[in-house]
C-alpha cells in the first residue's frame, strides 16, 4: 500500500513537471516552506519548462527523485556539506540552468552514471516547493482508511504539527553523520526509488530523521513480506491472538492451609472458625458459565423453532396467557364493557338479534335437501307396509321442521334405518 | 409467547376473570357463585345434561310407541327399550329451581328466580323495566 502510495507521488511529480497539473503557487505547505517560498519561481520555470520525451517511466521516476534531490540541494546556499556529492548533481543543476531544454539523452546518462548510493546518501533538508506541493496534493487525494480493525503497524507519518522546526538550523556534518550510519545499514535490499521517495516524503515531516527511518524500516519490512501476506493483516492478528495461551488466574488454593493450624482474627485476639472449602468453591463457581463462552454451533439454532410453532399454544402459553390476564386486571371499567366481555364468552346474545346465530353454514345448503327426503326411503326401506307407511310420516315431519339441519334429518332416517333393520324379524312374525 | 399473545386476543384467557370480591361499576359488590348452591341443584344439573343426551333416542322410541301405523309387537318392544334407558334421562325429572338460592317452588320461569329473590332485585332496581305496581 505505501509503496503504491510512493510510485503514485513520484507520478505525480512526473505530472507536475511535465506540466500536466497545474498547481498553484498559492497551495504552500504550512510552515516549513519559508525557505522553499524564496525559490519557488525558479523552481516552476524550471520545472514547467524540462520537456520529458520517450524514457521509460522508471527513468523518469528516477530523473525525477535525483532531479528533485538535486534542485533542493541547490536551492539551500547555506548547505556546505554535500558539496563533494552535489558536485554532479550541482553539474546537472548547472545544466538546467542554463538551458530549458536538455536532451533526454544527456539527462539519462546523467542517471545512468550517478551511483545509486548517493540517492540514498543524500539527505534532502527540505524539499522543493514543487515536490512538496505535489506530495500534500496526493495526501489530500489519498484516500483515508476508515476500518475498525487495527493493524499492528506504527504510525507511518508522525502528525504534522504546526509549531516550527525546533532545530531547523542542524549541524550539517552531524546529520550527515547520521544519514550514513542509518542508511548504511538499510541499503542493500531496498529499491532505490522507493527510498528516495521515502526520503523526500520524511522531508516534509518535523522529526526527518525518524520519519526517513521509519518509513525505511516499512520499506524493509514490505519487501519482506510478498503482497498476499500483506492483505492478511487481520488474520495474522488472530493467528498472533490465538497461538497466545490464555493466562489463568491462579486462585484456586490461595487460602490452602493446614485444617490444624489456627487462624487469628484482623486484631490476633479471637480465632477464625472454619470455613471449610467454601472459599475455593467460590473460585471455582466463578469461572465462566457453559453460557458466556464461545458457542461450538454444532447444533442448528433455528431448526427446532419451526416444528414448535405448528402445535399451537402450549400449556405455558395458555399459563402465561392467565397470569397476563391477572396482573392486567381486565374487569370492565362499565356496563358496556361488562356486556361486550358476556358477549365475547357467548352468555350474550349478538345484537342485532340474529334468529340463524348458530346456523351460519345452513345457509348454504339447498332447499331440496330439506324438503325432498324420499330418496333416503329408497335404500333398505321396505316399499309396501306399515314400515313405509311410517317413515313417510316421519319424512314428511321433518322436511316441515325448520329448526333441524340436513345433517339431523339425515342421521334420524339412518337410526330408524338401523332399528327396523334390527327388529325385522319381529315385523315378519307381525305379519305372519 | 407469541401463541400466549393469540390466546388472549381470542379471549381464551379469561379462565379467571371473576375473582373475588368483584366490583363492578355499579359500587355493589356482586356474590360470587363458584359452586352450586345445594346438591339438590347439582342433581338437577345432571338430569338436565342427562336428558339432553338422551333427547333424540327417546324421541325415535316415542314416535315408534305413539304410533298406530306398527305392529303392536314392535311397540312393546319399543316399550322395553325406553324403560331400560337411565331414569334421569327423561325430562320429567327436571325441575326448575330458583337459579339464586334454589328454591323449587315459586319460581318465575320468564327470570328463572324464586318470588322472595325476585321481589329482593326489583326493589334494589336491579331488574330492568319492573316497577311496583299500583293501579
Amino acid at each position: 500500500m505505501r509503496v503504491a502510495i510512493m510510485y503514485k507521488r513520484l507520478l505525480n511529480i512526473y505530472q507536475v513537471r511535465n506540466g500536466l497539473i497545474h498547481t498553484q503557487n498559492t497551495r504552500l505547505p504550512s510552515t516549513k516552506c519559508k525557505e522553499k517560498e524564496r525559490v519557488a519561481p525558479v523552481i516552476w520555470t524550471m520545472g514547467g519548462a524540462r520537456p520529458l520525451g520517450t524514457s521509460s517511466i522508471f527513468f523518469s521516476e528516477n530523473k525525477e527523485s535525483s532531479t528533485s534531490l538535486s534542485e533542493d540541494n541547490e536551492k539551500r546556499p547555506e548547505e556546505n556539506e554535500a558539496n563533494a556529492e552535489v558536485n554532479n548533481d550541482g553539474q546537472k543543476n548547472t545544466k538546467i540552468n542554463e538551458g530549458n531544454n536538455i536532451s533526454n539523452a544527456m539527462l539519462t546518462s546523467q542517471l545512468e552514471t550517478e551511483p545509486v548510493v548517493k540517492l540514498e546518501d543524500s539527505k534532502k533538508f527540505d524539499k522543493t516547493k514543487t515536490g512538496k506541493e505535489s506530495l500534500l496534493e496526493l495526501l489530500g487525494a489519498m484516500k483515508v482508511e476508515v476500518t475498525t480493525i487495527r493493524k499492528i503497524r506504527p504510525p507511518k507519518f508522525p502528525r504534522v504539527s504546526e509549531r516550527p522546526d525546533p532545530k531547523p538550523m542542524e549541524s550539517v556534518q552531524s546529520m550527515f553523520q547520521h544519514a550514513t550510519a542509518e542508511v548504511s545499514q538499510q541499503h542493500e535490499t531496498l529499491i532505490p526509488t522507493l527510498v528516495a521517495a521515502a526520503s523526500a516524503a520524511a522531508s516534509t515531516l518535523p522529526n526527518r530523521r525518524q520519519a526517513e527511518s521509519e518509513l525505511l524500516q516499512q520499506l524493509r519490512k514490505h519487501e519482506a513480506i510478498p503482497d498476499t501476506q500483506r492483505r492478511a493483516d487481520g488474520q495474522n492478528i488472530g493467528d498472533i491472538i490465538s497461538d497466545m495461551k490464555v493466562g489463568k488466574k491462579q486462585n484456586g488454593r490461595s487460602n490452602a492451609r493446614p485444617s490444624s493450624q489456627i487462624r487469628f482474627d484482623e486484631d490476633g485476639q479471637g480465632y477464625t472458625q472454619d470455613r471449610g472449602i467454601t472459599g475455593e468453591l467460590d473460585a471455582v463457581r466463578t469461572r465462566k458459565s457453559p453460557f458466556t463462552s464461545k458457542r461450538l454451533n454444532i447444533f442448528n439454532a433455528g431448526a427446532e423453532q419451526d416444528s414448535l410453532s405448528d402445535l399451537g399454544p402450549t400449556l405455558w402459553d395458555i399459563d402465561l396467557a392467565n397470569q397476563i390476564v391477572q396482573a392486567t386486571n381486565q374487569t370492565p371499567r362499565n356496563g358496556f364493557e361488562e356486556m361486550i366481555q358476556w358477549t365475547k364468552e357467548g352468555k350474550l346474545w349478538q345484537y342485532p338479534i340474529n334468529n340463524e346465530a348458530g346456523l351460519e353454514d345452513e345457509a348454504s345448503v339447498p332447499f331440496h335437501e330439506h324438503v325432498f327426503l324420499e330418496k333416503h326411503l329408497d335404500e333398505s326401506f321396505p316399499r309396501q307396509g306399515p314400515v313405509r307407511h311410517f317413515m313417510e310420516l316421519v319424512i314428511t315431519g321433518l322436511a316441515k321442521n325448520h329448526h333441524l339441519t340436513v345433517q339431523q334429518k339425515q342421521e334420524h332416517i339412518a337410526w330408524f334405518r338401523d332399528y327396523f333393520q334390527q327388529k325385522d324379524n319381529v315385523l315378519k312374525e307381525a305379519e305372519a | 409467547m407469541a401463541a400466549a399473545w393469540k390466546l388472549l386476543g381470542t379471549g381464551m384467557g379469561f379462565l379467571q376473570s371473576s375473582l373475588p370480591a368483584y366490583r363492578s361499576s355499579l359500587g355493589v359488590v356482586e356474590q360470587v357463585r363458584s359452586y352450586y348452591v345445594d346438591w339438590r341443584m347439582v342433581r338437577d344439573v345432571k338430569r338436565r345434561q342427562m336428558a339432553f343426551e338422551y333427547a333424540d333416542t327417546r324421541l325415535r322410541i316415542n314416535a315408534i310407541r305413539k304410533n298406530t301405523i306398527l305392529p303392536k309387537e314392535l311397540q312393546e318392544i319399543a316399550d322395553k327399550e325406553i324403560a331400560a334407558l337411565p331414569r334421569d334421562s327423561c325430562p320429567v325429572r327436571i325441575r326448575n329451581r330458583c337459579v339464586m338460592t334454589s328454591r323449587p317452588r315459586g319460581v318465575k320461569r320468564r327470570w328463572r328466580l324464586s318470588r322472595i329473590v325476585f321481589r329482593h332485585l326489583a326493589d334494589h332496581n336491579q331488574m330492568s323495566g319492573i316497577q311496583r305496581s299500583m293501579w
